[in-house]
């Protein structure tokens, strides 16, 4: 079925990092489902959002990761869309990483959600063209059947066929979509100037390739034991040449982009805009994502050494947390400001996610990395075609 | 079809939460759970300080963003200009509580202001978040009225259960009038000062028009293109938002 | 079937319900209407029983029962429950609008902590931390305990160690049954006492000292072009509270021309800032600003000469710091004008009250100038101006302004209030009184709260306040037996901790429907109605003059085996020996009563038709307008039926309006000076001024360098709101308490003491301290805390107890002695974070 030309043996390094993976994964679960009990009991009550606060860590955490998983799809593209055969083999890990990124948004969401399960009919019974959340979900549920799809072409060893290249355009297609609708939820609501914007899904587009990125920095040298000498030849030159570069560069516009919207933030005065953003920059967390989450993983990949597996693992994990930090700020900060509460709450409203929330989300992300890990195992994710 | 609005006169109104506590019985709503809320802002320093309310139903806006926003159209605008949630098709995902720009809506799946819960006090069941003894006989789902089922977002109605069975081609509800006092909704109907007016804003000659004319009606937040149906007279700025520790 | 095993049954349930108000947690259970034993159904049985009814929604007219407003009410109920109240559409004061605490009724009547029944106690110590270990009792070993007790009392001659004690508002005479006869049957001086020190005894002895009438006023709002407010906190606590809400969205939305309000307060709140002008004054210092505005009156001229009088010579002859001759002014109506101003007012200029009042000097010209051109112009003042120890001279130099511009028993005006067109009740008292009734050793005894006695306080109205101090020395005595009703003075007193010691030393009767604190100290518990489960009357509440009487009557039969306390008492002396048992027995019961009284309407009817006990309970309320007096340009004039038309001669005027010994309005006191040798001893006030209105600076306790100031909100709902989380999440918005009252503190003390937003902190006095979480805000003077009173509660229900600190603990039982008022807001205290 696949070309095994392809497969590595694996080394110690590998099988100790999948075993590590599965260990993660089940202990997650574990503590997933032990802090989302609340949930059974109490509800949404066991959330520390509010009527005053409603989306929380679990909205926050969906953002990040279906962006993430679109960022994943794009990496993929670049072999499969754009033809980078130096791409081909990490493409298909990248394809079942977007789907395990992917689930772990749609989980976190789903548990966040007053009536999940309503959703499957009233949706699309109801063809609510005017909101972009509509939009959203039509868009990433197009990705995500085309995305499976895909990855079902790959995994039977289709990587080129007509079929199959259509299918990924597609889907690469269908995520811009649902990633400019998802940038439109937030972007299009001028009642929340903390979010409003219309350059809001490009935005939303750059930080999403770079959390894409990030993830393969991170993960993709994980799988290899963080060691290059690992890799295929291929996968090895993608990982030392040109992703570090183009890392760097999509790293240096999320760069540009924090920097402007904060000033932005800082110099108006509107005040739902300007005060959150005052509480974000003198957060010490807001530090973190800036110099030690973006600017420093920034200098390591502008040094010599940006091709080295150690250094891009850090720089990967640095910019996942600097990233996680932004999604929470951004999604966060546009409800800071109370509206209409006079006296009641007359200051920021104060939200720190409460452990069901966090157990929501430690819950979705075990899923996925189980889910990863299942792939790895079974699905021979570095599989790539051989004839091109 | 009427178009139903609100009109609330700023000088006239006392701050005394009577609307807010008169929707509360009406509407059962949970503690804390102000369909119509009364909002206090302070200004200034002693011995010249200001003090400034003004209450706060839903807008029920010609042009609402929390219905455009509604994936499902759970949310929705009825003939006569109302805007409501159909709870049998809200899925809880709270967009419509993020697009209001007049925080007027509830998802009281939440930890409650006061302990102890009143919902573990007076427990329901078949899905519905509690059932106080006193709750009115009016249950709607499909207009979000009565006690709300879990994992859905509430609203002000107008007290729709009240004003749809007011008499066709009424231009105004009045406590005033003995006939029509039932279909006048709890919170104009018990306001003492008579800071409330009730009315067709598609008649011309209402009384609810007359005021918006005479008085120099506003809307809060026009810059928001929601139109609301709620028109307030003499005054009616809202304090810009700062820090209280942070002037 | 076994009916008793049935009746045990339920009453094991009974009593965990009822042990469950102690604390021990029990889940929700709360009756339909029926009677008794289905209301012990548990809700989701009675959701069943529900299905059945007809579905029907049934509107009874009542009367609300959180104020002493009495405003009519229209209750609704469907299949047997309650779930709308609002205002009656033609009752005179609600006229269908009603205020934030009307609507909390339905909470009130299905508050799951309420009694379910009798009880008795079974744990002989009492404390904060015993549990009482009530258990149930039938309604007859109830009543015969308590007659039992009462019976043996006067077998021994010591009837006056029983005491009944009643709260607020609803009088003697309208609790059902008229409580002053049981007192005087029985025997005994104790019975009842009323709270009236506690609540707002310092205006009515104000105006009982220089106009002669004992009494709250009626006010003409509709007609007045000037309202001067002192400490009345109109749009918040004043009453009748939504009639006032009513007036104001007439006065200043639609009259013409609006009506003027200058607001005196302590702190900026709701009235404050909606009247046209806010003086912010240092508390217990509103004297000081009235004086000054009499001054100004008086230098300008702005006098209303047909009511006060006129110099001989037609000429002003008030010049700041001249003395008058006495005989150079013509005195109208008032008497002591030119000795006021000889001995007081001349050197009161505006600029010594600025020094004391801390209101600028041309502020005060303004409002002076404003209040004594503007006619009609009401001045009006309640507890902000008299709760402290100047109280009764700061409220008659407010009432004085009335005088000075004119505005007594005129239009746009202040009156008094006509009593209703009653009937004779069923049996007259005074017809079943034995020989030890008459000249029993109870004859002999003072008060218990030594009112009226020459070593505690001669002019007062009541001392209720002074009823646990007293006890506890035993001067005059102990009691023995005391019944409360409509009353916590365990919580509502100040220093409530001589009356906690109090109860545990006597045999204490608690009749209140919820878990109070008196409660908690009882020895029995004899559970009374809500009021919206009863039958009662009440002649309204000083209003507009013209007489009303109210009618209450059940939405609903009792949720539980409770009985309305009017029934209750007549049970009770229905056992006493000899002929107060027949007294009683010719009552009958509450409904019994109200038949009779209601037969005054048949030779009066009211405006609304009312003619007999039938019309008066479908329509709520009889009324009868006008009210019959006015004084027209220094004239007076009664009814004759079509118009004020016939002309009252001065022995007419004193015997029916002004009822002092001059039939004038005096600035010099007859009231004060028949006590004058009293009054001086016990005050240390000079003879020169001690009976005329006069400055003097208030003695604050407490010893700290802020004033601490308790008022009441809107919500509080005057004390029946307590436990009730829906007027909790709405307490206080203008500062934001919505989980228990905030402590405003200015920033200028927020800063030197280091204090934030939602800190902690300890507000401290001589008696002790509380902590309270601080709101820092300008809505405070600098040298001022202000913390409203409601909670801090150690019982009285579940969303009661253990929210916030009682104000209480920090303020020192002092009263103003002529009134006997209670000064609640003369302490200071010294805040720090805690």
């Amino acid at each position: 079925m696949s070309n095994s030309s392809q497969a590595i043996n694996s080394p110690e390094s590998i099988s100790r990092i999948s075993a590590l993976r599965l260990v993660v994964g089940v202990i997650g679960l574990l503590i997933g489902l032990f802090a989302t009990m609340g949930l059974l009991t109490t509800g949404h009550a066991a959330f520390n959002t509010s009527s005053n606060l409603v989306w929380g860590l679990p909205v926050a955490a969906y953002v990040f990761f279906v962006l993430t998983s679109t960022g994943l799809t794009f990496v993929a593209a670049l072999a499969m869309v754009f033809g980078m055969k130096d791409f081909y083999p990490i493409a298909k890990r990248c394809i079942w990483a977007a789907v395990a990124t992917l689930a772990i948004g749609f989980i976190s969401l789903g548990l966040e959600i007053g009536n999940p399960l309503r959703m499957l009919w009233v949706i699309p019974t109801n063809m609510a063209v005017t909101s972009p959340m509509w939009w959203m979900g039509l868009f990433y549920l197009t990705y995500a059947v085309l995305l499976v799809w895909k990855f079902l072409l790959v995994n039977k060893g289709d990587w080129s066929s007509s079929q199959s290249k259509v299918i990924g355009i597609a889907s690469f297609v269908a995520v811009i979509f649902a990633h400019a609708t998802l940038g439109s939820v937030f972007g299009m609501m001028a009642m929340r100037p903390f979010w409003f914007g219309g350059m809001m899904p490009v935005y939303f587009l750059v930080t999403a390739a770079l959390s894409g990125l990030a993830f393969i920095m991170l993960f993709i040298n994980l799988d290899y034991g963080i060691d290059q000498k690992n890799m295929s030849a291929g996968t090895r030159h993608a990982m030392s040449k040109q992703l570090p570069t183009i890392f760097a560069i999509v790293l240096g516009l999320v760069i540009v982009f924090t920097l402007a919207r904060t000033a932005a933030g800082l110099w108006t005065n509107v005040a739902e805009f300007k005060v959150p953003m005052q509480a974000t920059v003198t957060s010490l967390w807001f530090h973190y994502e800036l110099w030690v989450g973006m600017v420093l993983p920034f200098l390591m990949m502008l040094s010599a050494r940006r091709s080295e597996a150690k250094v891009q693992v850090i720089a990967g994990a640095l910019v996942i947390s600097a990233l996680f930090i932004g999604r929470y700020e951004y999604v966060i900060g546009g409800q800071l400001v109370p509206m209409f509460k006079g006296a009641w709450f007359d200051d920021l409203i104060v939200y720190t996610p409460s452990m069901t929330e966090i157990g929501v989300v430690v819950l979705a992300v075990s899923l996925g990395i189980l889910l990863y890990a299942f792939g790895d195992k079974k699905l021979n994710l570095s599989d790539a075609p051989t004839s091109d | 079809m009427a178009k139903w609005g609100m009109v609330i006169d700023l000088e006239k109104c006392t701050g005394c939460q009577a609307c807010s506590t008169a929707c509360q019985m009406e509407n059962n709503r949970l503690p804390g759970e102000n369909y119509q809320d009364v909002l206090y802002y302070t200004e200034g320093k002693q011995p010249t300080p200001s003090l400034k309310w003004f209450p706060r139903p839903c807008m029920h806006c010609e042009n609402p963003s929390c219905m455009h926003v509604c994936p499902t159209k759970a949310t929705f605008k009825t003939e006569d200009g109302v805007v409501l949630i159909d709870w049998n098709k809200c899925i809880g995902c709270k967009y419509c509580m993020i697009a209001c720009p007049y925080g007027v809506r509830f998802y009281t799946d939440e930890k409650p202001l006061i302990e102890p819960n009143i919902k573990e006090v007076f427990k329901a069941e078949g899905g519905m978040q509690w059932s106080p003894p006193y709750k009115g006989p009016q249950q709607d789902n499909s207009h979000g009225v009565g006690i709300q089922p879990h994992g859905v977002v509430s609203k002000c109605t107008f007290c729709y259960h009240k004003i749809s069975k007011a008499p066709p081609e009424t231009a105004d509800l009045s406590n005033d009038d003995p006939a029509l006092r039932e279909f006048v909704p709890a919170c104009v109907r018990t306001c003492a000062p008579t800071a409330r007016y009730f009315g067709d804003l598609d008649n011309p000659d209402s009384q609810v028009n007359r005021l918006i004319s005479d008085k120099h009606g506003a809307r809060l937040l026009e810059h928001t293109g929601n139109k609301p149906q709620v028109y307030y007279l003499s005054g009616g700025v809202v304090p810009g938002f700062t820090r209280p520790d942070k002037s | 079937m076994n009916i008793e095993f049935l009746k045990k049954a339920i009453t094991r349930r009974r009593f965990l319900q009822a042990t469950g108000a102690t604390g021990v947690a029990v889940g929700a259970v709360v009756g339909t209407g029926g009677v008794s034993l289905s209301a012990l159904v548990p809700l989701s049985e009675s959701h069943a029983q529900e299905t059945g009814a007809d579905g029907e929604t049934k509107v009874n007219k009542s009367i609300c029962g959180q104020c002493p407003a009495r405003c009519g009410i229209d209750i609704y109920t469907t299949n047997g429950r309650v779930h709308a109240i609002y205002g009656s559409n033609d009752h005179p004061i609600a006229n269908g609008k009603g205020c934030p605490k009307m609507h909390l009724g339905t909470y009130i009547l299905y508050d799951p902590d309420r009694f379910k029944g009798p009880m008795k106690r079974t744990n002989p110590k009492k404390g904060r931390d015993e549990d009482p270990q009530f258990v149930p009792i039938s309604w007859d070993e109830a009543y015969q305990t308590v007659a039992d007790r009462l019976n043996a009392l006067r077998d021994k001659g010591e009837s006056h160690k029983f005491g009944l004690f009643f709260g607020r508002g609803w009088g003697a005479s309208d609790v059902g049954v008229n409580i002053v006869p049981f007192g005087q049957l029985y025997g005994s001086p104790n019975a009842p006492i009323g709270h009236s020190s506690m609540c707002s005894d310092g205006s009515i002895l104000a105006k009982q000292c220089t106009d002669g009438n004992a009494s709250y006023s009626s006010y003409d709002y509709h007609h007045a072009n000037y309202l001067l407010m002192f400490g009345a906190n109109f749009l918040e606590a004043f009453r009748p509270y939504n009639n006032n809400l009513q007036v104001w969205g007439y006065i200043r939305g639609e009259k013409t021309p609006k009506t003027h309000v200058t607001y005196v307060d302590v702190h900026m709140n709701a009235t404050a800032s909606a009247a046209d002008r806010a003086l912010l004054v240092k508390p217990g210092t509103d004297g000081a600003l009235a004086l000054a505005i009499a001054h100004v009156i008086l230098t300008e001229g702005l006098w209303d000469r047909p009511f006060v009088g006129d110099f001989m010579n037609g000429e002003n002859q008030f010049k700041t710091g001249v003395v008058l001759d006495e005989v150079s002014f013509s005195e109208k109506w008032v008497k002591g004008l030119i000795q006021w101003w000889n001995t007081e007012l001349k050197d009161r200029t505006p600029q010594w009250a600025e020094t004391v009042c801390t209101i600028p000097a041309d502020l005060i010209v303004k409002t002076a100038r404003e209040f004594g051109s503007t006619r009609p112009a009401i001045a009006l003042f309640e507890r902000g101006a008299h709760n402290h120890s100047n109280g009764v001279l700061n409220g008659m130099a407010i009432h004085s302004l009335n005088a000075l511009v004119g505005s007594l028993f005129a239009e746009g005006g202040l009156a008094y209030q006509m009593g209703p067109a009653y009937g004779p009740a069923p049996a007259n008292p005074d017809d079943y009184m034995d020989d030890y009734a008459k000249n029993g050793p109870h004859k002999n005894m003072p008060r218990i709260d030594l009112k009226g006695h020459e070593d505690g306080y001669l002019m007062a109205k009541n001392m209720f306040q002074e009823v646990g101090k007293n006890h506890n020395a035993g001067n005059p005595y102990k009691l023995d037996t005391a019944m409360f009703y409509m009353t916590n003075p365990a919580f509502s007193s100040p220093d409530a901790r001589a009356w906690e010691e109090a109860l545990k030393t006597m045999f204490v009767i608690d009749t209140s429907p919820f878990p109070g604190e008196t409660a908690m100290m009882a020895d029995l518990i004899l559970p009374d109605t809500t009021y919206l489960e009863r039958y009662q009357d009440a002649p309204t509440y000083p209003f507009q003059g013209f007489p009303m009487a109210q009618i209450r009557t059940p939405a609903i039969k009792p949720l539980y085996d409770v009985r309305t306390f009017g029934d209750s008492l007549i049970e009770i002396g229905k056992r006493i020996k000899g002929p107060t048992s027949e007294y009683f027995t010719k009552l009958e019961s509450v409904e019994n009563i109200l038949r009779h009284l209601a037969r005054g309407f048949e030779e009066s009817p009211g405006d609304n038709g009312v003619k007999d006990y039938e019309s008066w309970k479908a329509k709520g309320v009889w009324f009868k307008k006008p009210y019959h007096w006015r004084q027209v340009r220094g004239e007076f004039f009664e009814w004759d039926g079509k118009g004020w038309n016939k002309p009252m001669d001065a022995a007419a005027v004193k015997e029916k309006l002004l009822k002092t010994d001059s039939g004038k309005f005096e600035f010099l006191s007859s009231y004060m000076e028949h006590k004058k040798d009293w009054i001086l001893a016990k005050t240390g006030r000079s003879p020169e001024k001690y009976n005329i209105p006069h400055w003097e600076e208030p003695q604050y306790t407490g010893g700290g360098d802020l004033h601490f100031i308790s008022p009441k909100t809107a919500m509080h709902a005057e004390g029946r709101s307590a436990n009730l989380p829906h007027a909790i999440a709405l307490h206080q918005p203008a500062v934001g308490g919505n989980k228990q009252a905030l402590a405003e503190v200015h920033p200028s003390v927020a800063k030197a003491k280091g204090i934030k937003n939602g800190d902690r902190i300890k507000i401290r006095s001589a008696l002790g301290e509380i902590i309270a979480i601080a709101k820092v805000t300008e809505l405070t003077r600098p040298d001022t805390i202000v913390l409203p009173f409601e909670h801090g509660h150690w019982a009285h229900g579940r969303w009661a107890k253990g929210r916030g600190t009682h104000v209480n603990t920090v303020i020192a039982q002092q009263s103003d002695r002529i009134s006997g008022m209670a000064n609640y807001y003369t302490g200071k205290v010294s805040v720090e974070k805690a």
